[in-house]
């Protein structure tokens, strides 16, 4: 271990090795609520190039320990935790963007861009990053690459998998290697590619990627329609979708949520409704309009007691801030937060809604349910005290019993969240032996000494 | 007064979404964990639950805190950082005690004969023409002409105070004026510009001869100076004042903690002062202030939130409205004013690598605008200001919102001539 410290230390230089116990301690964690556990790394790295976390990774090989790319720590499946101690690469100081392409609509970053700055920077070139993770402030694009994250407007323009055309790769034994390309079109053998989006920094460490963009929707407007009940709200959004109407998001919000983000931050939100829902529509102003127009009678026809259309940005902002408050109000609820992502068809939401409030109450939980209607993905934040031993029990049993309904009504464990250590227990519930087997193989060629961030994906 | 175990459950409820990260400073600059509050929320709570000590390496992550109370602004949890970490030094003052170099700035500050010999010191260097040759010397030596030119840029005595004419009838008002050390014994400009402006609008000033307001023992969780200044401070000002006006950013937001720290007899005059302690460009937006016809001072100006009057004081309307009411002034706002400038007291002299990261940052966004002067609240963002620029070469007038507005009363005396 020693004289693996003394090789980092020799690439990266003293400072931009951590291996103070304070410092382990800081990178113990990440956005996932753990309790009292704590798995300490070795040592902490800060590289800033792609040479660099090559001979890291050459040095991790000689000395067989575990490896674990970190972006912004906000993963909420536990997938930044050192499980088994080792070195954490943390990615904070790669984090340019190298290139926007206007001409071939594309650009090239490095892994610790956050979301929001990288978005910001192509739109100023009137071009767009769709997937927007709700912590897009801080999160960024290396951990959207190893969890395939998505967000809100993913059900119109699809998650990040959909936007990767090429990576630049760092595998096990340092060796380098590009994946995919600058083009759209590419079928030049197995798409490695997508093998690595969502791979959880099992397979290797990204250090470039080449984005797909599209232009800039040219105008956006938002509607909040309340309804008094959550089957009306559901089958509104079914009612939506088969009328061929593709709205940018498809939010849902249910009344315990409606009644949390008023308790701190009062919009104005229908508190005596059953369920809320904000729809987002853009492209050309024409389209907007007409667009707005149907949606505000469709959702009449089931029943909205009272819709709300956005006039200007102002409006729309309003509007957004009361749902993107939901987490922060949660947060005040009491010390801890843990959000779960369960996703089924879409036609299953109010059962799935149902289901998850029996087993609430069936289990004395609080849980402000959210999610992104549209594409059936379902986040129930449940407000809770980790310390308190007999709530947690009753947590595990609630989420087990969460997960088997998912599963029954055809969904699966994750929608963008990923694995991590957190669900790998369900993996092979959700999946059938031979195809865990080959995914096994898979990760063996990739990682034959298991240095990958061990412990993870697989229970 | 509250200790750190009385924070335990504001440091146990961080959810560690960490979008602290998106606003922190000196986590731009340095790309720590450990310096963002997110990870010092997890190191307290190992000092809280007996995991970690509060050895030297924690005196060090505490100091990696500018105290801007960016990531207090939209914590999803609402939690405190600043006033956490400062309670935190406070813990770490009794165990490790505190720097050489933090120790000399605070004993220096609580020395009224040292501060008069820097007074002396700094006035025989400006009125002797020893400036000039320092000038002089450092245009010749590469290595001397960025630091010798922002010491320079911060000691030159730009407004000389003149007596005025009031314009208007003489109020009531009693006022009291807490010029802070910086005005007091290193710049007078502010402390000039303050009484130009009051008289000649009516105003009668009256000035103690205070001590330090305390803000440097306090944010070095040296409690117990802390609370020496801020008794001394209370003792020289009477009960039956009607304003206790500040223009420093930082001494303005340390009075509502005066009344935590102080004795039981001096609380209830802490919390009434308190009460009446207001800002300059507050002060000045709230009374319809004399702009002379005929006279202009014409030039684009910026603008540089201090965090300490921003976040502290919740005042930024109000700078900005004095300087688009001075005839001639053409303001354009910077991207990011809101943002630390990266001095934050001591900060920039344990942090000297991190501070200069922030301070270019700063800069950049201020030569973005294109502006001739820069305007902001506070002595101390001065230095970060005209440090920041100096990476760039360049320096600019730095100028608080009251300064300008001396200068245009100076400028119509001289016209009237």
């Amino acid at each position: 271990m020693e004289t693996a410290i003394k090789n980092l230390k020799s690439v990266l230089g003293n400072e931009n090795v951590l291996t103070s116990y304070e410092d382990r301690y800081c990178y113990a964690y990440d956005a996932t609520a753990l309790g009292d556990k704590l798995y300490l790394p070795d040592v902490i790295v800060l590289p800033s190039s792609t040479e660099q976390v090559s001979e890291i990774l050459k040095i991790a090989d000689k000395y067989s320990m575990p490896v674990i790319a970190r972006g912004a720590g906000t993963n909420l499946a536990g997938g930044c935790i050192p499980l088994n101690g080792g070195i954490i690469i943390h990615l904070s100081r790669m984090n340019q963007i190298l290139e926007v392409d206007k001409d071939n609509l594309l650009c090239r970053v490095q892994p610790g861009v956050a979301v929001e700055k990288l978005q910001q920077a192509v739109e100023e070139a009137g071009l767009y990053y769709p997937p927007d993770p709700s912590n897009l402030k801080v999160s960024t694009i290396g951990g959207s690459i190893a969890q395939s994250s998505g967000g809100p407007r993913c059900f119109k323009y699809g998650t990040t998998k959909d936007y990767i055309l090429g990576l630049e790769l760092v595998l096990a034994d340092g060796t380098i290697i590009e994946t995919g390309g600058k083009t759209i079109k590419n079928v030049t053998g197995y798409n490695l590619t997508q093998l690595i989006v969502g791979s959880e920094g099992t397979l290797g460490i990204v250090t470039e990627a080449t984005l797909k963009l599209i232009p800039k929707p040219e105008s956006k407007k938002v509607l909040i329609a309340f309804f008094n009940s959550i089957d009306n709200a559901a089958n509104a959004v079914t009612g939506i979708i088969s009328a061929k109407i593709m709205p940018a998001t498809l939010e849902l919000i249910d009344k315990y949520t409606m009644e949390t983000i008023e308790k701190f931050y009062p919009t104005g939100l229908r508190t005596d409704m059953d369920a809320s829902l904000v729809i987002e529509v853009d492209g050309s102003q024409e389209t907007v309009d007409v667009q707005a127009k149907r949606i505000e009678s469709i959702c009449k026809s089931y029943n909205a007691c009272d819709i709300r259309i956005s006039k200007d940005q102002k409006e729309a902002d309003d509007i957004w801030f009361a749902r993107r408050s939901a987490f922060g109000a949660v947060a005040k609820l009491g010390p801890n937060v843990i959000t779960e992502d369960a996703v089924v068809p879409r036609d299953k939401i109010p059962t799935m809604i149902r289901e998850i409030r029996r087993i609430n109450t069936k289990y004395s939980l609080t849980a402000c349910i959210m999610g992104h209607a549209g594409d059936g993905n379902i986040h129930p934040n449940y407000s809770l005290d980790l310390r308190n031993k007999d709530e947690m029990e009753r947590f595990e049993k609630a989420v087990d019993e969460l997960f088997n309904t998912a599963l029954r009504l055809g969904g699966t464990l994750s929608g963008e969240h990923g694995i991590g250590m957190t669900k790998s227990k369900y993996m092979k519930k959700a999946l059938d032996e031979r195809s865990i087997e080959i995914m096994k193989s898979i990760k063996q060629v990739f990682d034959p000494k298991g240095i990958l961030n061990p412990g993870k994906l697989f229970y | 007064m509250k200790k750190l175990e009385d924070y335990s459950e504001d440091i146990y409820k961080c959810t560690k979404c960490g979008l602290c990260q998106s606003v922190c400073p000196v986590f731009e600059a340095t790309g720590l964990e450990s310096a963002v509050s997110r990870g010092k929320f997890t190191l307290l709570n190992g000092i809280l639950t007996d995991k970690i000590k509060m050895g030297k390496n924690m005196s060090r992550y505490l100091d990696l805190c500018l105290g801007c109370r960016a990531c207090f602004e939209f914590c999803p949890s609402s939690i405190n950082a600043e006033e956490i970490i400062i309670q935190a030094r406070h813990h770490s003052f009794n165990i490790n005690g505190i720097s050489f170099v933090k120790r000399f700035i605070i004993s220096n500050l609580n020395s009224r004969l040292n501060l008069n010999l820097l007074k002396l010191a700094l006035s025989i260097y400006r009125k002797s023409g020893l400036i000039n040759t320092a000038n002089f010397i450092a245009e010749k030596i590469s290595f001397l002409k960025q630091p010798v030119c922002v010491f320079n840029s911060q000691i030159k005595e730009t407004i000389r105070y003149k007596k005025q004419k009031p314009v208007k009838s003489d109020s009531k008002l009693k006022i009291v004026y807490f010029p802070g050390c910086i005005n007091n014994y290193i710049n007078p400009s502010v402390k000039n510009s303050v009484k130009i402006v009051l008289e000649k609008n009516g105003f009668e000033v009256n000035i103690p001869d205070f001590v330090c307001c305390g803000m440097p023992a306090r944010s070095a969780g040296d409690f117990k100076t802390f609370k020496k200044q801020a008794e001394k401070n209370l003792d020289l000002i009477d009960d039956n004042i009607d304003f206790l006006l500040t223009d420093c950013a930082s001494c303005g937001s340390i009075w509502e903690h005066y009344a935590e720290i102080v004795d039981d007899k001096y609380k209830e005059k802490a919390r009434n002062l308190t009460a009446k302690a207001v800002n300059i460009n507050k002060f000045l937006a709230e009374i319809d202030f004399y702009i002379p016809e005929n006279t202009e001072i014409t030039a684009t100006v910026t603008y540089h939130d201090p965090c300490h009057l921003k976040r502290f004081q919740n005042v930024y309307t109000e700078p900005r409205e004095i300087l688009k009411k001075i005839p001639g002034i053409n303001f354009v706002e910077m991207n990011e004013a809101d943002k630390c400038c990266g001095v934050s007291g001591t900060f920039c002299v344990v942090n000297p690598d991190i501070s200069k990261a922030i301070s270019v940052k700063k800069a950049e966004n201020i030569l973005d605008t294109n502006a001739q002067i820069v305007s902001t609240g506070c002595p101390s963002c001065k230095i970060g200001l005209s440090n920041g620029l100096a990476i760039f070469n360049k320096i600019m007038p730095i100028y608080q919102p009251v300064e300008l507005l001396a200068m245009l009363y100076l400028k119509e005396n001289n016209n009237k001539r």
